[in-house]
């Protein structure tokens, strides 16, 4: 169809925008590999593979925004139908008499059914991707929904600040409108026959317009002209995301989620001698620098991230959104200067590194296999080294570990107090075989508002004749949060103390109250020897409920309650089934909050939180989360006792703080699974215990 | 600059104190860097690092286990560790601050700094024997200190908030009550390294030296009352609190 000189000039574009792409994809290749050396993935081809069915099925997008995620599927299954589409365009271009309107019926032998139902397919897609792409246009232009946008206190690259991504966005929708627009009218132009029942939306365009030879020139150098130009331009705008999420999605995290990559990378380099943790970008994983080229700024992670929500200055998002420009300017731009930056200057700003409660919300909930939080914790480990300023609560939490191998300033040998009160002796578990070493976690065995939930989890192991015992003055804080604060070293001394206490040990297994506990020991621990095996309270209590050796004596139909699923339990070890599977045996009304199980709210106390010495202003999480919970009860539901259940001590006191803080005492209670197991399987308590209680 | 940092390791009463005989059962006490010592640190660390120099690290080895203080000061920028192996759980200001002046006379020291206090014997007695001892002048309750040419600007807090400024010439010993800012947190890599490479100075007491006090009794406080818990309503509990105060005549 096009003549000799068009073909030319066609030719001479295509070679053009071809060396253009190239360059673009080399440019950031190169930019990937300058990061450090990642975990080792294993099978990459069956990961990729594995990815790939993923995005074909658009199933990770799909975890939040249903409606917009349907749409974003539309313009998926368009955009890579016109990939086929516009090798056919192109065909149509160059092959003489290469034409597949009416089936394609100029071209000899050719599969007629084939072409109608490609035809079809084309046509419907492009009628799709007008309405997909009008949508996401109207939605950011016109709704100007707020959750594309970022909060005022949250560091911004300037670029973005300027609405950079907004012009990326309108770039890529008025092509996409073009592009689309003018493929369809060039079909219609094509038409000379009248209406061809495969292409219905060309038929209706060609019923307004007719059929033109030369509006089918005009219409194919719009829509083939601007790809020319386009696909250089994506490799430089956010738009990368359409090849490198795939590809970031395939070479995602594949260790445990609670299982943190090292400070310093465990593959050796020759000449090379790595920092722990990460000050400029390059610090960075390779497969984190790629999260940036990937990332499409969709603000999923915003819109779960329990910092954000409060009002503080961190946006997962806005950390890939700065990472991306950061790279972009230094390699596509004038500024490799600028990659010699601290990130807590280029991408997020250190008050943003120290409001992470590393909940796992963010990763969890990206579509694309992206893992900020990582980065965050990176941040944190190099900030510690080089002396930054923390917080005095970390700083006085930290150095009470280091000493007394707890947070809470309290002397080793207070750890065992609670057990000593107890009217039954308690195994020391470095000096006597246990099947079940309880490890009880700081909070249990020091907060005087926890202790008596610890007492009541050792009856009822003691009631259920279970073979427990504690380690004493040798347990040390496991470590978890140390870790996620970014104190590596610290973590190290803690494992080594506690690997120390397990080796004077004889057990079967090991039973934590303390889901932070739980998740280090289960997924940290083995990478130093700890190759044990560790079970949530819950699990252990169900497991005795089920084999008859506790016995529930009343129903606790007078209680409706909610659960709330701890990330370090729940998102981070998939521990959903134990806790509600105890309540349903237990008799209660159970209603489910909105945000459960995997899309759990978090408490706001985690990575570190709890001890902060400085209170950020705004709504906490858990206010928030009580608040979800009543909402959820509904009005009227007071005929029976409300109650917010919790299996972590942490909760317990963040909950309880709550209630009271936003004066629903009365309300809803909150109250530790194993109070509700107690009462309804009744335990024998001593005879002072009971008044006491009484 | 030439630093001395003289530090005195006590025990911690994170633990209940446990007592034995007429003194603290040493055996079952954790022993800790005293507070004040964590600030003379500190302030050691930033004259050292405003005009250069070297810190030195100095303190008595109550029960063998000082080594983590001289690591924990060492990650925070001190360059020298030295400990006089006293190995008497009991050896009181006196005895101490005659080891310690008799260990820091050699070194040429410019400024010698101590706590003020410490918290086992509130005697804060150490500063100022030492400085006795190497016949320098003795500031206490010092909250800041800049080093300039042969003397020093010291700040001091008196009650109530009243500051004051003094010069005073070195060498000198400062009683420190507090850094000018918080003491440095130190990562545990950073410790570790140090108690895997640093060398620890050794040396033998020397001297002699008695405070005169002998321990007649220790023991625990006796429980003689319990609060009372006013029950009740917040407006029966106001009730009753404005009825307690008129009782004792302070409404």
């Amino acid at each position: 169809m096009l003549t000799t000189i068009e073909k030319i000039i066609f030719i001479v574009l295509a070679i053009t925008a071809a060396g253009f792409t190239f360059h673009g994809f080399k440019t950031i290749i190169d930019s990937i590999r300058k990061g450090r050396p990642a975990p080792e993935l294993k099978n990459i081809p069956a990961s990729l593979l594995n990815a790939g069915v993923k995005v074909l099925f658009q199933q990770t997008i799909f975890k939040a925004r249903k409606v917009l995620s349907a749409i974003h599927m539309g313009l998926f299954f368009g955009l890579i139908t016109y990939a086929i589409v516009n090798l056919m365009d192109v065909l149509e271009g160059l092959v003489p008499g290469f034409d597949l309107v009416y089936g394609g019926k100029h071209i000899p032998n050719a599969p007629t059914g084939l072409v109608n139902t490609f035809n079809l397919i084309a046509d419907v897609m492009s009628m799709f991707l007008l309405i997909a792409i009008t949508v996401f246009l109207v939605r950011r232009f016109i709704v100007k929904d707020k959750a594309l946008t970022f909060r005022e206190n949250v560091l911004l690259n300037p670029k973005v600040k300027a609405g950079g991504q907004a012009r990326d966005s309108l770039t890529v929708g008025v092509f996409v409108i073009m592009h689309v627009g003018a493929h369809v009218l060039s079909q219609a132009y094509r038409l000379n026959e009248g209406a061809d029942p495969f292409m219905p939306f060309a038929s209706f365009l060609n019923s307004i317009f007719g059929a033109s030879e030369t509006g089918v020139h005009v219409a194919w150098w719009v829509s083939i002209g601007w790809v020319m130009f386009i696909i250089p331009y994506l490799s430089r705008s956010k738009h990368t995301h359409f090849f490198m999420s795939p590809v970031n999605l395939g070479l995602a995290k594949q260790n445990p989620r609670g299982q943190l990559d090292p400070a310093i990378p465990l593959k050796v380099i020759e000449g090379q001698k790595f920092d722990p943790g990460a000050k400029v970008i390059y610090d960075l994983a390779w497969t984190r620098v790629m999260d940036a080229y990937a990332c499409v700024q969709c603000n999923r992670c915003q819109d779960v991230c329990p910092a954000n929500f409060q009002g503080r200055p961190l946006s997962p998002s806005a950390l890939e959104v700065n990472k991306r420009y950061l790279l972009k300017e230094a390699t596509f731009g004038s500024h490799p200067d600028r990659l010699l930056l601290p990130l807590t200057e280029t991408v997020i700003s250190p008050e943003a590194v120290w409001s992470c409660t590393t909940c796992y919300a963010c990763v969890r909930v990206c579509p694309v296999g992206n893992e900020p939080m990582a980065d965050i914790v990176d941040i944190r480990r190099r900030m510690l080294i080089d002396g930054y300023e923390i917080d005095s609560g970390v700083q006085n939490a930290l150095q009470s570990l280091a000493t007394n191998g707890n947070w809470m300033s309290k002397g080793k040998r207070l750890r065992g107090r609670w057990a000593k009160e107890m009217e039954f002796p308690v195994k020391n578990a470095t000096e006597e075989p246990v099947e079940h070493l309880w490890f009880v976690g700081d909070t249990a065995s020091f907060d005087e508002r926890v202790i008596p939930n610890t007492k009541m989890v050792a009856r009822l192991f003691n009631q259920g004749g279970l073979d427990f015992g504690i380690m004493y003055q040798n347990e040390s804080n496991s470590g978890n949060d140390v870790r996620r604060v970014g104190e590596e070293g610290l973590f190290e001394q803690l494992v080594e103390q506690n690997m120390a206490a397990f080796g004077k040990a004889q057990f079967k297994q090991i039973v934590t109250t303390d889901p932070h506990s739980f998740n280090t020991l289960k997924n940290e621990y083995p990478q130093f020897g700890g190759t044990f095996e560790v079970k949530h309270y819950t699990v252990t209590l169900l497991k005795l409920i089920e084999e008859g050796k506790l016995t529930i004596k009343n129903k606790l139909s007078n209680y409706k309650v909610t659960f709330h699923d701890p990330c370090y339990l729940g998102r981070y070890n998939g521990g959903f089934t134990a806790p509600r599977k105890l309540l349903e045996l237990l008799g209660v009304e159970f209603v489910e909050m909105p945000r459960n199980c995997e899309n759990s709210f978090c408490c706001g106390a985690g990575g570190g939180q709890i001890w902060m010495g400085k209170v950020a202003p705004g709504e906490r999480p858990a206010e928030n989360r009580i608040k979800e919970a009543l909402t959820t009860f509904g009005e009227g539901a007071n005929a029976k006792t409300q109650l917010f259940i919790v299996t972590c001590p942490k909760d317990m006191v963040m909950y309880s703080d709550a209630v009271k803080t936003t004066g629903n005492e009365g309300k809803i209670e909150v109250r530790d699974i194993i109070q509700l197991v107690a009462e309804a399987v009744g335990v024998e308590m001593p005879l002072e215990a009971e008044a006491v209680a009484a | 600059m030439n630093i001395v940092v003289a530090i005195k390791h006590i025990p911690s009463i994170a633990d209940d104190l446990p007592v034995k005989g007429n003194n603290v059962d040493f055996d079952s006490v954790d022993f800790v860097l005293n507070e004040c010592d964590e600030h003379s640190i500190e302030q050691a660390v930033l004259v050292k690092e405003a005009v250069g120099g070297t810190v030195t690290v100095i303190g008595v080895d109550m029960i063998g286990e000082l080594d983590n203080a001289l690591h924990l000061a060492l990650a925070k920028g001190a360059d020298k560790a030295v400990k006089i192996t006293g190995d008497d759980p009991a050896a009181d200001s006196h005895m101490q601050a005659k080891w310690l002046a008799e260990a820091i006379k050699g070194m040429g020291a410019n400024i010698v700094f101590a706590g003020v206090q410490a918290s086992n014997d509130l005697d804060g007695q150490i500063g100022p024997m030492i400085a006795a001892y190497l016949d320098m002048p003795y500031i206490g309750g010092v909250s800041s200190v800049e080093a300039t040419g042969d003397s020093a600007t010291v700040n001091k807090e008196f009650a109530g908030g009243v500051g004051a400024k003094y010069s005073v010439s070195m060498p000198l010993v400062a009683g420190v009550q507090v850094c000018v800012k918080p003491p440095r947190y130190a990562p545990m890599s950073k410790v570790r390294q140090m108690a895997q490479t640093a060398t620890i100075e050794k040396v033998a007491p020397s001297g002699d030296s008695s405070s005169g006090l002998v321990f007649k009794k220790m023991a625990p406080p006796v429980v003689t009352g319990h609060a009372e818990m006013i029950e009740g309503s917040s407006k029966e509990v106001a009730k009753k609190i404005v009825e307690l105060l008129k009782s004792k005549g302070l409404a």
